[in-house]
């Protein structure tokens, strides 16, 4: 049967409080960005509205809800991609949970094997468990070599599998996480178990590593014309590995808002723009430390646009994006049109809904989730 | 007595991997190892030290135009692998110098084994944790940022240009693949091994420590450390210096250490 369609909903979950004017001053928008301007009282009504967004976007009809993690950001705060799940397991009844992801080089492969078990059956088998080597940051924030950090994701990925798929206990030889015993109690409820989505932005290695692993690879917003390049680097790889390459394989994360009119939406998705010249601000060396990523995957980031997750890149314009379909806002009818043209070029069999960012008023947001649930999703799957 | 063409270029083979190595002049053997930059080649001040000494310049497994084995995967085994390639080259009784991460690695060589060393010249070398302040961050900052670190005075640096100059594709790719190296030897514990201040201990060498007052890399504190670590060894401190002494106070530098080998 062909792979239908499937719609996620996602949130950065941004301290949106944050202004261009408190950025300023400081050497980069991560590290050196100090968290006195985080205020926790205001996290706490952020966290409320973005976890009412999650439950809607259930009741709507989205097929499933994603998140991620990310560490020293103003614009993410979510330093635990599971403590979030954890809350969407309890606000939501049907959606998928698809984490994307741990950032696995960096912890414990056993407890985030036995963590994600632990959801996995908390859910009744609703989770798909993204890995990701995060961005560089992820591993300064956690004090491990950059040069590590591939090496660590290989191993860690290979002994959570086997936690999930071997039964206990076994002896671990890793290079970095050699255990005597390994015993997990809890394993997951999905078998073998949870699906294994990677994530990625420019860096070929990425696509080649998930084409080898059989796993879909989530291309995070990247231009079209280099998701396709990707894309085909894909299935050139399954192609090798001795399978055809389907839409199962492949989604495309999307900034996008709904609102009732064209001009409205407009307005409010200007604020995709947010603080967008700070997140990576920093030099060079900071984002991308020596020995983090190849050569290769520096030039193919360049031409990304300086925006999300990239880090280099060239200034595009809010018109140039949405010309690009890298940003897509207008009534549901427009936004239908425009994700239909996605649709048909990309060829997606998920489209990961960028659907908040930054100070976007929280009834913007779920007036939003009300129009793609009810309106745009609907008429995306009839074709 | 070896004798050899100044400055020329050869590839030696250490045990199955090719090292880059520039070597010339006349003398007892002097071996010298790089920082964490990379070689820089047949410097002037290896010149002038091949007034009087073989000098012998390689590259260190993983920098320029030598390759990494395998299993080099920290200092410690840099300082093993550099033994070998003393070895390779059948050198006795040797100076061995070392600037920046390549006065570590020489350290660590002569804590491992002296019998073969006749001096030992460490040159603003990491290594040591300082007590009171810290080793500046050499990784996650610009080129500019580590050229201002580097030099106290660019007005005193013969050829500055050449340093600030842009680099072309093919040696931003040597430095690049550098910077990977030196990252994966140096990232944790940060230039540093807490054990060497002991382990130096058992280096009966004659040892010189020479340092720029004014390094903004490596404070001169490290120096100190250095002179209480290994016993009877002389420290001198180069003033209105930065990191890089050979370079910034050559004379200076070339007069302090070939007077102390010759006091030998």
């Amino acid at each position: 049967m062909a792979h239908e369609l499937e719609v996620f909903w996602f949130s950065e979950q941004p301290y949106g409080h944050v202004t261009e004017e408190d950025l300023e001053p400081w050497e980069s928008g991560r590290m050196h960005f100090p968290n006195t301007y985080f205020d926790p009282e205001k996290a706490h009504v952020l966290y409320s509205n973005y976890h009412d967004q999650y439950q809607l976007a259930d009741e709507v009809g989205f097929d499933g809800i994603m998140s991620n993690e990310h560490h020293s950001s103003y614009w993410c705060m979510k330093p635990s991609v599971n403590v979030d799940a954890a809350v969407i397991t309890q606000r939501t009844k049907k959606a998928k949970i698809a984490m994307l992801g741990n950032v696995i080089a960096v912890n414990d492969p056993v407890k985030m094997a036995e963590e994600i078990a632990m959801l996995d059956c908390i859910s009744g088998g609703r989770i798909i468990s993204g890995f990701v080597r995060g961005t560089a940051v992820e591993t300064l924030h956690a004090g491990y070599p950059p040069t590590e950090n591939r090496p660590r994701f290989e191993e860690a990925h290979d002994l959570i599998v086997k936690c999930w798929t071997q039964p206990g206990p076994f002896r671990w030889e890793g290079e970095y996480w050699p255990h005597r015993m390994v015993n997990p109690w809890v394993v997951p409820i999905q078998k073998p178990h949870p699906p294994v989505w990677f994530p990625g932005t420019g860096s070929p290695e990425s696509v080649i590593w998930a084409a080898k692993h059989r796993y879909p690879y989530m291309n995070l917003g990247s231009l079209l014309d280099l998701t396709k390049q990707l894309k085909g680097i894909y299935h050139e790889t399954a192609a090798a590995e001795g399978y055809e390459a389907g839409p199962e394989h492949f989604g495309y994360l999307i900034r996008c808002l709904v609102a009732d009119t064209d001009e409205k939406a407009q307005e409010i998705g200007r604020t995709f723009l947010w603080t967008e010249n700070h997140r990576n601000r920093g030099p060079m060396e900071f984002n991308d430390p020596p020995g983090y990523q190849s050569r290769e995957a520096l030039r193919i980031k360049m031409s990304r646009p300086l925006i999300g997750t990239g880090t280099m890149g060239r200034r595009m314009t809010y018109e140039d994006l949405q010309d690009a379909y890298n940003i897509i806002v207008g009534s549901p009818e427009t936004v239908t049109e425009k994700l239909r043209h996605i649709r048909k070029d990309l060829e997606p069999g998920y489209i990961l809904i960028y659907g908040n960012e930054g100070h976007m008023p929280h009834e913007d947001v779920m007036r939003s989730v009300e129009l793609l649930g009810t309106k745009v999703i609907p008429a995306l799957k009839e074709g | 007595m070896t004798t050899v063409q100044s400055g020329s270029r050869t590839t030696v083979n250490v045990n199955g991997t090719a090292v880059e190595m520039y070597s010339g002049g006349n003398g007892p053997p002097l071996v010298f190892f790089h920082g964490a930059g990379g070689s820089n080649g047949w410097q002037p001040y290896h010149e002038d030290l091949a007034q009087e000494y073989t000098v012998f310049v390689p590259s260190q497994p993983g920098f320029n135009g030598t390759e990494a084995p395998n299993w080099v995967k920290t200092i410690g085994d840099v300082a093993h692998f550099n033994h070998m390639f003393v070895d390779a080259l059948g050198l006795e009784d040797i100076v061995l110098m070392g600037s920046s991460m390549g006065g570590w690695v020489s350290a660590e060589m002569a804590a491992m084994d002296d019998h073969n060393i006749d001096a030992l010249v460490l040159v603003d070398a990491a290594g040591i944790k300082p007590r009171e302040g810290e080793i500046a961050e050499i990784f996650m900052v610009s080129a500019d940022t580590r050229l201002q670190q580097r030099f106290h005075d660019p007005g005193q640096v013969e050829n500055y240009e050449n340093y600030a100059r842009e680099l072309s594709p093919e040696e931003q790719l040597v430095v690049h693949s550098n910077a990977i190296t030196a990252s994966q030897l140096c990232w944790k514990p940060y230039l540093h091994n807490p054990s060497l201040p002991y382990t130096l201990s058992r280096v009966s060498t004659p040892t010189l420590i020479v340092w720029g007052n004014q390094d903004a890399i490596i404070p001169v504190e490290c120096g100190h450390l250095f002179q209480q670590a290994i016993q009877g060894s002389q420290l001198r401190i180069i003033d209105n210096c930065g990191h890089s002494p050979a370079v910034e106070k050559r004379g200076e530098f070339v007069a302090a250490v070939t007077g102390f080998l010759n006091s030998l």
